[in-house]
């Protein structure tokens, strides 16, 4: 079994920076995500209770190392300022690099 | 002295005490939460019963005396937004942001408050004019769109400024005002198309087609059990309002002024001008109510895209921890007293003193 190299980029953030997020990955033409809602304590205090547009959410993405740095650039530029965010990079192996 | 009675007796109905009741067990730290469902499915309930009531209403009533108080609404609803943010800017020294975000949130309307108000009438067996549920829709986006239409402004202002000072290098402003283009429009759109809004206009519109012999099959549920329902969404009201009463303290005292005295005075002038336009007593309450109100599920949403920069810990706090407990508390049955004595005995031409002296 051969496997590739490519990155998975892991965003922790409050679910209403989601929509900012999949644009971002929209703009720099990648469509594949996984989304799903946690709870966590963080910087900002504890998240997840109460209104549901205080949720946190997570955004996991796949993607090749060329496009990684612009992606995070991005976001690191137009969000991290005013949104609670967190992400982060690891290295991971797929079967299908044609895919991403 | 009918005033104090009258917010002892609104003390101890079941809306006010279950969500008295969700503030203690968020205090004592219970588990105790509603499911978020359900939480989620009462919002859209409340404003489904609130869209029939009020389309069966204005089935009765008919539609055509209702441009004029909407028309007065919307005006208020900006003068009254413009009017917050310069009172945070000059007197509480906000920064732009937080200014135009908490007098939107402010010059917005709230749905929770208007079921609230609906059921508060009910009690005291008044009714009120239905299409206030259609002033409702059409006040939900406005003070927003407003303040980021000035937030964007001012910020393209900025940006223009600064560019001036350096060169005269003019694409970066096009791109500021694009900006602000997209942004506008992708508000409008999302709230106009927001669920809020849609079953709100979709329910009128159907209450409006069924009339009052339509509505009898389904009265058990959109009418019978609308308090009850305001009871539970109170819970869980209560209990966010709990865990935020810690955040209060980090409000400040100018904003918990504002917090108080703002949803007073709108409400009043709402109340004193509805009243001079020929609205019932129960109309001019809900009238009142909705220049008091506070946004506090739509505001969020809609400012957390819109003007990032203003922290939501300030707008959310406040609305729903100090403004609607003094709304739903003191402010309802303070109206209602206004709209009542405004209505009995005082002639027009008082009214229309108290009007003038109010602004």
């Amino acid at each position: 079994m051969k496997l590739y190299n490519v990155k998975l980029l892991t965003i922790t953030c409050e679910i209403l920076a989601q929509e900012n997020i999949i644009e971002i990955l929209k703009k720099h033409e990648i469509t594949g995500y996984t989304t799903y809602e946690v709870d966590g304590n963080g910087a900002r205090g504890l998240r997840g209770q109460g209104l549901k547009n205080e949720k946190n959410i997570k955004v996991e993405v796949i993607m090749r190392e060329e496009k990684l740095q612009d992606v995070v650039e991005e976001i690191s530029r137009t969000l991290f300022a005013n949104y609670a965010i967190v992400l982060y990079v690891t290295d991971v192996g797929v079967l299908r690099p044609e895919k991403f | 002295m009918e005033i104090l009675e009258l917010i002892q007796a609104n003390l101890l109905t079941p809306i006010i005490l279950f969500f008295l009741f969700g503030i203690v067990a968020a205090r004592i730290k219970s588990d105790l939460k509603i499911p978020e469902a359900i939480s989620e499915f009462l919002p859209i309930y409340l404003l489904a019963a609130i869209g029939l009531h009020g389309g069966i209403e204005m089935r009765n009533t008919g539609f055509e005396n209702m441009l004029i108080p909407m028309f007065v609404a919307i005006g208020l609803s900006l003068l009254f937004t413009l009017n917050h943010y310069q009172i945070l800017r000059r007197l509480g020294k906000f920064n732009l942001f937080d200014s135009y975000a908490l007098a939107s949130t402010y010059g917005a309307v709230g749905a929770v408050h208007f079921s609230v108000g609906l059921s508060f009438l009910k009690n005291q067996g008044v009714s009120s004019e239905g299409y206030i549920a259609a002033i409702l829709a059409v006040l939900e986006p406005l003070a927003f769109i407003l303040a980021i239409f000035m937030t964007n402004m001012a910020v393209a202002k900025q940006i223009k400024a600064k560019k001036q000072s350096f060169s005269d290098d003019a694409a970066e402003i096009d791109i500021g005002l694009n900006q602000t283009k997209t942004k506008l429009s992708k508000v409008l759109h999302e709230s106009i198309t927001g669920k809020a809004i849609v079953i709100l206009l979709g329910s009128i519109v159907i209450g409006y087609i069924i009339g009052k012999d339509g509505f009898e099959p389904i009265k058990i549920v959109f009418d019978d059990m609308f308090t009850g329902a305001i009871v539970i969404f109170m819970i869980e009201m209560g209990i966010i309002a709990g865990q935020r009463l810690d955040d209060i303290k980090k409000v400040g005292v100018f904003l918990t002024a504002f917090a108080i005295i703002i949803p007073l005075f709108n409400g009043t002038i709402g109340v004193l001008v509805s009243t001079a336009l020929g609205l019932s007593v129960g109309g001019a309450v809900m009238f009142g109510l909705l220049m008091a109100s506070a946004s506090f599920i739509a505001a969020p949403a809609v400012l957390r895209h819109a003007i990032p920069q203003a922290k939501p810990s300030l707008y959310i706090t406040s609305a729903l921890g100090i403004t609607f407990p003094f709304n739903i508390i003191v402010t309802l049955p303070i109206l209602f007293a206004i709209s009542t004595f405004v209505h009995n005995g005082e002639g027009a031409i008082d009214l229309f003193y108290f009007i003038t002296e109010g602004f």
